[in-house]
């Protein structure tokens, strides 16, 4: 960087460590919610001990059985999804999925569902002290319910009221995941920070469209979902690059992360770590691969801890001349 | 049942051949190693072209259309109409060129279900049916009950039954028996599969199973006619995937209300469907004609 002679950093001495409040991850990569089943559906192919954390599915009290068909469109770049929540439910979470994720030994973080701040009490009052679950990641965001989704969660102070309301009733780190379909996902984070959130997702899917001409409907069974995938990476970035600048809490980035120089990107303007989401339908192993290639990049760079990458270009406006590097403000050691 | 663990691989495979087999379709070989287990008739992969040469996203379910171990490596067929950007680009690859392959996935056709197998297929449907035809006639072989292999194959004129040089001649080897129709009457009786079912079944020895591959609407006519005159049935359906592994949760299909009253949500893997919707992915794509609400299949 700079022209400044490079340390020589073998790849294996990279530090890829990081903090999310409480939650300590071995190198800043997690599966996305919704795209790693509950942690063990994988478990056969992939090693999920390496990854820096799983993400569960979004647990609800009782079962969804999601939404009608079609819950996926491929678009330009990306993909549509309508899947509406579909889960097991918390009992079936607790008496089938606990077991295997103690068994499995992963840091494993599980979303929660609620369409009100009193559903999500009571799910955080019956697993928050659960020793086999690392962290709690609040859904906030999602875009295909008609109720408890992202335009209900979209204001801050029902965001900073029920992150006051949950922050009792658990030790473990928990992270907002927020809908990057706002007037300000700043204005979200800052509350999400206020109520005692101890970091932010940013970002959610962004609700999308695509129209079957033969049939003029819509290609999916509701008229809108959620967008992912390369296409909405540009988008995404940029919120988390904002929310990065808007708290002093850690940010994980999320959006389009296909590859090592994405997650690079992210790490850069300010997330403390990322998650992997569509990628893993392409091939299983992504996030793997992506802790790899982010030791093998950092490496090269002469970085020989990523907590030094951590938020490089997010102290300034990112303008011409701007690309100085900054302290980090971010607490993640 | 809900502790078994998935035994699908994520691996490299190889094109061996791949070239024209009539009516605009492709017949593809690849070769990949173990541990990809052998796939069964109406099982699929997930197939993704390497990065340079992709223009989709997603991975592309494809059934597989014959199965042949050499040299310690397995050689898969596949059957597939170049129609959209992904399968125009599959096209495109010669030998050599790698893939990407996750599978076996999904399940397959019970060909060890009592009665006499009647396998039906429509159009490029006639792929996995043949392969199904492969695997009764082994069975056939290696002493098992006699179980000749029957083909009904239907589709809209002459020029849409894919490969059907192939399959005169893979039936003729495997001393099985092969009825066409087509609904303009180019080839064989006017009718379709339903019809000329009705017209060879007199001829087969009782009680009778169906296997069938093709068209949603060709299979819910199956699936009704076989409710109606009981008659066990097995179809392979189709649906937008994204993961094809149960995790995404992409590819439901309805259940039928017997199939609703009859799911168990402690016993069924959370990997299937739940009590509305059979997930496409993991408890077909092969399903029973009275598991299905073949009213709300489009």
């Amino acid at each position: 960087m700079n022209g400044r002679a490079r340390r020589s950093v073998p790849v294996g001495a990279v530090d890829l460590a990081v903090r999310i409040g409480p939650l300590r991850l071995r190198n800043p990569v997690l599966t996305a919610s919704g795209t790693f089943g509950y942690g063990d559906e994988y478990a056969h192919v992939v090693d999920v001990k390496a990854l820096g954390g799983v993400v569960t599915k979004t647990i609800t009290l009782e079962p969804r059985s999601g939404n009608p068909p079609g819950r996926i469109v491929e678009t330009v770049g990306g993909m549509l999804n309508s899947i509406g929540l579909e889960n097991v439910g918390l009992e079936r979470f607790r008496r089938e999925k606990l077991p295997r994720l103690r068994a499995l030994g992963a840091t494993v973080v599980v979303s929660l569902g609620g369409e009100t701040p009193a559903e999500l009490e009571r799910l955080l009052g019956l697993l928050g002290r659960e020793r086999a679950i690392a962290g709690f990641e609040l859904n906030f965001s999602c875009p295909n319910v008609a109720k408890g989704g992202a335009r209900y969660w979209a204001v801050p102070r029902r965001l900073e009221r029920t992150l006051a309301r949950l922050r009792p009733l658990t030790k473990q780190a928990l992270i907002a995941k927020l809908s990057p379909d706002v007037t300000s996902i700043g204005d979200l984070a800052r509350a999400c920070e206020q109520g005692g959130a101890d970091g932010v997702t940013a970002c959610n899917t962004f609700v999308g469209m695509a129209v079957d001409l033969t049939r003029l409907r819509s290609r999916l069974g509701r008229a809108t979902g959620g967008l992912s995938g390369p296409a909405i990476k540009p988008l995404a970035l940029a919120r988390c690059h904002e929310v990065a600048r808007a708290v002093r809490i850690p940010v994980i980035g999320s959006g389009g992360i296909m590859d090592a120089r994405d997650a690079l990107e992210y790490l850069a303007v300010g997330a403390s770590a990322v998650q992997v989401g569509t990628a893993t339908f392409l091939q299983p192993d992504a996030a793997l691969r992506i802790v790899t290639g982010l030791r093998a990049a950092l490496a090269a760079r002469g970085i020989g801890s990523v907590r030094e990458w951590n938020g490089v270009l997010c102290g300034e406006p990112l303008g011409e001349g701007s690309a100085a590097k900054v302290p980090s403000r971010r607490r993640t050691r | 049942m809900s502790a078994a663990r998935p035994v699908w691989r994520q691996s490299r495979a190889r094109v061996v051949r791949q070239d024209d087999h009539g009516a605009g379709h492709r017949w593809l070989e690849l070769e990949v190693k173990p541990p990809f287990a052998p796939p069964r008739p109406g099982q699929f992969v997930q197939l993704r072209l390497p990065s340079v040469a992709n223009p989709v996203l997603l991975p592309r379910p494809m059934s597989v259309a014959s199965v042949a171990r050499s040299r310690g490596a397995l050689r898969l067929g596949f059957l597939y109409a170049p129609i959209g950007l992904g399968t125009r680009a599959l096209a495109g690859l010669g030998a050599g060129s790698e893939v990407e392959l996750l599978g076996p996935l999904g399940r397959g056709f019970p060909l060890d279900h009592s009665g006499t197998p009647v396998l039906l297929a429509g159009g490029r449907g006639v792929a996995p049916m043949l392969f199904a035809a492969d695997v009764l006639a082994r069975r056939t072989r290696s002493g098992r009950a006699p179980r000749p292999a029957v083909l009904l194959f239907g589709a809209r004129g002459r020029a849409q039954l894919v490969g059907l040089e192939d399959a005169h001649r893979r039936l003729a080897t495997l001393g099985g028996r092969l009825h066409v129709c087509t609904e303009d009457g180019s080839a064989g009786p006017r009718g379709n599969v339903v019809q000329l079912l009705e017209r060879v079944t007199p001829g087969l020895a009782g009680p009778l199973v169906l296997h069938a591959c093709g068209p949603h609407t060709m299979l819910r006519a199956v699936a009704l006619w076989s409710l109606e005159h009981g008659v066990p049935a097995f179809l392979a359906m189709e649906s937008m995937m994204a993961c094809g592994t149960g995790v995404c949760r992409g590819c439901p299909l309805p259940r039928s209300a017997r199939a609703r009253a009859a799911y168990d949500p402690v016993s069924a893997p959370s990997l299937h469907g739940n009590r509305e919707w059979a997930m496409c992915c993991t408890e077909g794509p092969v399903f029973a004609a009275e598991d299905l609400d073949w009213e709300h299949i489009s």
